[in-house]
């Protein structure tokens, strides 16, 4: 135990720490201009000094550690003067310009100066003159007002890993800029702006447009964009959302934010979001009322599940509406329109791979805590980059990668290029046969656990496979696994859009079993575990109860008041099928786009056609919208209450912000059809819908918003999840196929875009304005392209024409296409063969002719 | 960006050190002598050679005064007019390289054959005024002295 006096205060510490940190532990605030919370110490800027008994000098409270007796203390006369000293020549080449300044009202220096004065500089030399840089589309870099604390470049290098900027020349010239000094080319993750104590860097978004007290609102609630859950702050004036910051220490982030997070709210207050209800006349989509088109809906829907019954009927929820909009929609699918027909597009990825783990491995096997994974001491990074799909995620792996963790990447790092330590890159699509091999040399020195029937059944007839290792990087691979005490395992969802999904899959899972490794999914999408936490799958209820055991069924009709359709509904690629040859006739689209989101979209399309009915509900006209017999306008994010699930099953609250466009709720929308179909649903507020998840789903027993709002609520919260083998889990199909071809097509997930909402977003989309086909280097040079070439790129389902960019991290022959633009996805050329154990797409094998322009 | 040898130069630089980023320096020397300049290529070079931020060289090299940061002539004068040198007519040199040789401070000549740079204090004092040219250290210069000593500098 350490005991210091600071200010006559007796401060008893449990571990050593800064005079800084002991001070700010206790409540005195010390000013800081180069200390931050979230960046390690650095002593440059003096501003924290103290005085301490029996030292000569004034000490950096910031650098010295707390020992034992030490009695301090932070105001004095003398350190008056110190600051005011210092604060004097900060002052020299300050402009003083706080009249215009953004930050004003929220400047560290602004406030140090009301404090500690001198307002009136006695330097007579002119001050140096460097002309506001607007160069860069997000950010606005003003270097006269820079102190030099190098906050921000210590936050893009140490905590961000992005390592964009520096402090560029010398004494009085110091300046910080990004390497070419023009564009900041960087992730635009937008933390430097957090760290910022002047109005050096300012966000360009709503410049000029508010000050920091002329917010009418300030809103906690979670980022819309992926299944990390971010917290974030919505600053709201005039009821649109002006800023979004984070708040230090809140929430998985603790103060992080993405790109996506902090720039990507516009497509809120977008001018293309839809106010009125649509209804299709005359082959046209026309404004029409409420009562019309829900009228309209009820009608059609009750007609086709009387004629044709209500497995005729499909569904398609999302993972971008909250838990109680999802719970409410598969209950209406279920109840309503007797149909388990109920899916999502996160069937492709997420909800695939999760099932599979969780029948064979057992439920919550996937929910491990975002912050544990900085202490692992290996990270198997596998099937797509997390610092794109869950940035801040991949913001974990970049600390344990600083701190001395062992980082094994499998394919392409992306992100993770200058932070990885051991990289195998298998020859195109052979992912499985190196796997497979790693599993087999892990399970020969750590034995078969005998827990897990199946997969010690299915090592033993690895065993008998001639293995693969003579892949570079397969012997340090093995050796970090195997010397690791804790392990970590990252998986994207790359591994599972193929045809040999399940293969790999049982790789991942074999080595979380072997090793008790940890397993995380990369969650491209907000909700996807409430979505299927929320019963929007075809074969099990809310809270993973399979609905082919009449138990089960017999208690949720009890309390749902009616009959369960008995057998397992289709999965989402079955009920397009299904469209296609006329088996189902109506399809409910709630918040999704799967004419755009579904690979080989164009024939999706084709297939949606021909339904007699097509209702979507949704903030946009999507591309599946403009398809529609009624298209009914949502509520987006920040317009209404609920909740989110994210990746390792916390709960989070959304709450809403700001006023609504002239849309519903999508709950308030489906209970209302419910209601005129005569499947009664009363339910006025969401947190009706969370006390009736609480009480028939088991994950989330006895929860309620007020214990959500008090943070850490991960489930299972009072209740027991199914262990073990749920499902039986079929055994491996052999893909004997060969890759040969020069090139193949694979999807890009930029950091920059998710889905197709970030294209209403105007800063993400200044960021990346328009589709690059991503290749790399030995790529390039085989076809003798460089960056910004102008491309055709042809399968055997189409051509597209894109600019090409290098990327360095590309190490095979894959070329990267992004899903998320207008003017065109990947997988509009993308055909697909389903994996017959996990129903998700195999997309791999795409070969594609690349011809200069 | 380098060819293969001179990366395996500055991966037998790497080696000296524990740190990569103790190597910097000596890389940008490599980098200059094959660029002429700390050009972004060649600052970019040496990051990718490094596996270290290239923001992370820029700012590193922009510290240095000796690292040349922008295109200069095939010959270098850093020429000190600093006090001793001053009292002792350096700045007399400085007007009769501009209008023997066409080259004025921190520009270079239109031949592109010498650039100057004005140097502060180059440790010559007693036998000022003094100035490099390159790497060549050359003292007691006069106006006489200086064209021969040009002369050999092509």
């Amino acid at each position: 135990m350490i005991t210091i006096t600071i200010n006559d205060k007796e401060i008893t510490l449990d571990q050593p720490m800064s005079v800084l940190e002991a001070s700010r532990q206790a409540g005195i605030k010390i000013p800081t201009l180069c200390n931050h919370e979230i960046l390690k110490p650095y002593g440059g800027c003096r501003l924290c000094v103290v005085e301490v008994e029996r030292m000569p000098r004034l000490q950096n409270s910031c650098t010295l550690i707390a020992a034992d007796g030490m009695v301090v203390k932070t105001e004095s006369d003398v350190i008056s003067e110190v600051r005011r000293g210092i604060l004097e020549f900060l002052l020299i080449n300050h402009p003083l310009d706080c009249p215009y300044c953004d930050k004003a009202g929220e400047c560290e220096l602004q406030d140090l100066v009301n404090k500690y004065g001198a307002t009136a500089g006695r330097y007579k030399e002119e001050k140096r003159k460097v002309p506001e840089s607007r160069k860069d589309q997000i950010f606005a870099r003003n270097m006269e007002r820079c102190v030099a604390c190098t906050r921000c470049v210590r936050m893009c290098h140490d905590v961000q890993g992005s390592s964009s900027i520096a402090m560029i020349g010398r004494g009085g010239h110091t300046r910080m800029e990004p390497f070419t000094a023009e564009s900041f080319n960087c992730e635009y993750c937008g933390n430097c702006l957090t760290v910022c104590p002047v109005g050096a860097i300012l966000s360009r978004l709503n410049m000029h447009s508010f000050r920091p007290w002329q917010v009418d609102k300030e809103v906690e609630t979670v980022c819309s964009y992926c299944g990390v859950g971010c917290s974030l702050i919505a600053q709201v004036r005039d009821d649109s959302i002006k800023r979004v910051i984070p708040k230090l220490g809140l929430g998985v982030n603790k103060g992080l934010l993405c790109s996506r997070g902090r720039f990507g709210y516009e497509y809120i207050g977008s001018e293309e979001r839809l106010k009125t209800p649509l209804v299709k006349k005359d082959g046209e989509l026309v404004q029409s009322t409420w009562s019309e088109a829900l009228g309209i809906v009820a009608d059609k829907l009750t007609e086709i599940s009387k004629v044709n019954s209500g497995s005729s009927i499909a569904g398609i929820a999302s993972s971008r509406c909250s838990n109680e909009d999802n719970y409410v929609f598969q209950k209406f699918m279920r109840m309503a329109c007797g149909t388990n027909n109920i899916d999502s597009v996160s069937r492709t990825g997420f909800a695939a791979a999760q099932k599979y783990f969780e029948d064979l491995l057992g439920q919550g096997i996937t929910g491990n805590m975002v912050d544990g994974l900085k202490h692992s001491e290996t990270i198997l990074v596998l099937g797509g980059d997390p610092t794109n799909v869950n940035p801040v995620l991949g913001l974990s792996i970049r600390q344990a990668a600083r701190d001395g963790a062992n980082i094994v990447v499998i394919g392409n790092a992306g992100g993770l290029e200058k932070f990885k330590t051991v990289q195998v890159v298998p020859h195109v699509f052979e992912e499985a046969e190196v796997l497979e091999s790693l599993l087999l040399a892990v399970s020969k020195e750590k034995g078969v656990r005998g827990e897990r029937p199946f997969v010690d059944k299915e090592l033993r007839v690895l065993a008998d496979r001639a293995p693969k290792t003579d892949v570079e990087g397969f012997e340090e691979a093995k050796k970090a696994l195997l010397e690791s005490g804790s392990t970590s395992i990252v998986m994207g969802m790359d591994l599972v859009q193929r045809t040999d999904g399940h293969r790999l899959l049982f790789t991942v899972a074999g080595l979380t079993y072997l090793l008790e490794a940890r397993l995380y999914l990369l969650c491209e999408r907000p909700n996807e575990q409430g979505l299927i936490d929320a019963g929007c799958v075809p074969e099990m209820l809310p809270g993973g109860r399979p609905i082919n055991i009449s138990d089960f069924r017999a208690k949720f009709e009890a309390e749902w008041n009616g009959t369960l359709p008995e057998n397992d509904g289709l999965t989402i690629l079955e009920m397009i099928e299904g469209a296609r040859n006329h088996t189902i006739k109506a399809m409910y689209v709630m918040g999704e786009n799967p004419a755009f989101n579904l690979p080989d979209s164009q024939s999706v399309k084709d297939a949606l056609s021909g339904l007699d009915f097509l209702v979507v509900q949704d903030i946009f006209l999507t591309e599946t919208a403009e398809m529609a017999d009624v298209v009914l306008p949502a509520l987006g994010w920040t317009e209404k209450a609920g909740t989110y699930t994210n990746l390792e099953r916390r709960i989070q609250l959304q709450k809403k912000v700001v006023e609504q466009t002239g849309g519903m709720e999508d709950w308030r929308i489906i209970a209302e059809l419910s209601n005129k179909m005569g499947y009664a649903m009363n339910y006025s507020e969401t947190e009706d819908i969370m006390r009736e998840i609480a009480r028939v789903s088991p994950l989330y027993r006895d929860l309620s918003y007020n214990e959500i709002a008090q943070g850490n609520c991960l489930w299972p919260y009072h209740g027991e999840p199914l262990r073990g083998e749920v499902n039986e889990v079929p055994g491996m199909h052999d893909v004997d196929k060969e890759y040969n071809a020069d090139f193949y097509l694979a999807v890009e997930k930029p950091l920059f875009h998710s889905g197709t909402l970030s294209r209403r977003s105007e800063a993400l989309m200044k960021i990346y304005p328009e589709p690059l086909l991503k290749v790399g280097g030995s790529t390039a040079a085989k076809i003798g392209l460089q960056d910004g070439d102008r491309v055709q790129f042809t399968t055997s389902s189409g051509t597209i024409e894109a600019l090409v960019a290098i990327d360095d991290s590309i190490k095979d022959n894959r070329v990267y296409y992004s899903n998320n633009f207008r003017s065109g996805g990947v997988f509009s050329v993308m055909k697909f063969n389903i994996d017959k154990v996990t129903n998700a797409p195999g997309i791999e094998g795409c070969e594609v002719r690349i011809k200069k322009l | 960006m380098f060819n293969d040898t001179v990366i395996n130069e500055i991966n037998e630089i790497r080696a000296k050190y524990p740190d990569r980023k103790s190597a910097l320096l000596p890389a940008l020397y490599v980098a200059q002598r094959e660029f002429g300049w700390l050009s972004q290529e060649a600052m970019e070079s040496v990051a990718h050679a490094l596996n270290l931020p290239a923001a992370f060289v820029r700012g590193t090299a922009s510290f240095y005064s000796m690292f040349k940061h922008k295109p200069v002539g095939r010959n270098v004068i850093q020429l000190c007019t600093n006090v001793s040198c001053m009292i002792l007519g350096a700045e007399k040199l400085v007007d009769f390289l501009k209008t023997k040789y066409g080259v004025e401070p921190n520009a270079t000549s239109e031949d592109g054959r010498f650039s100057l740079v004005i140097m502060e204090c180059i440790g010559a004092c007693g036998t000022a005024p003094a100035m490099l040219v390159n790497t060549d250290f050359h003292e007691n210069l006069t106006e006489k002295s200086l064209e021969k000593i040009l002369d050999k500098y092509k």
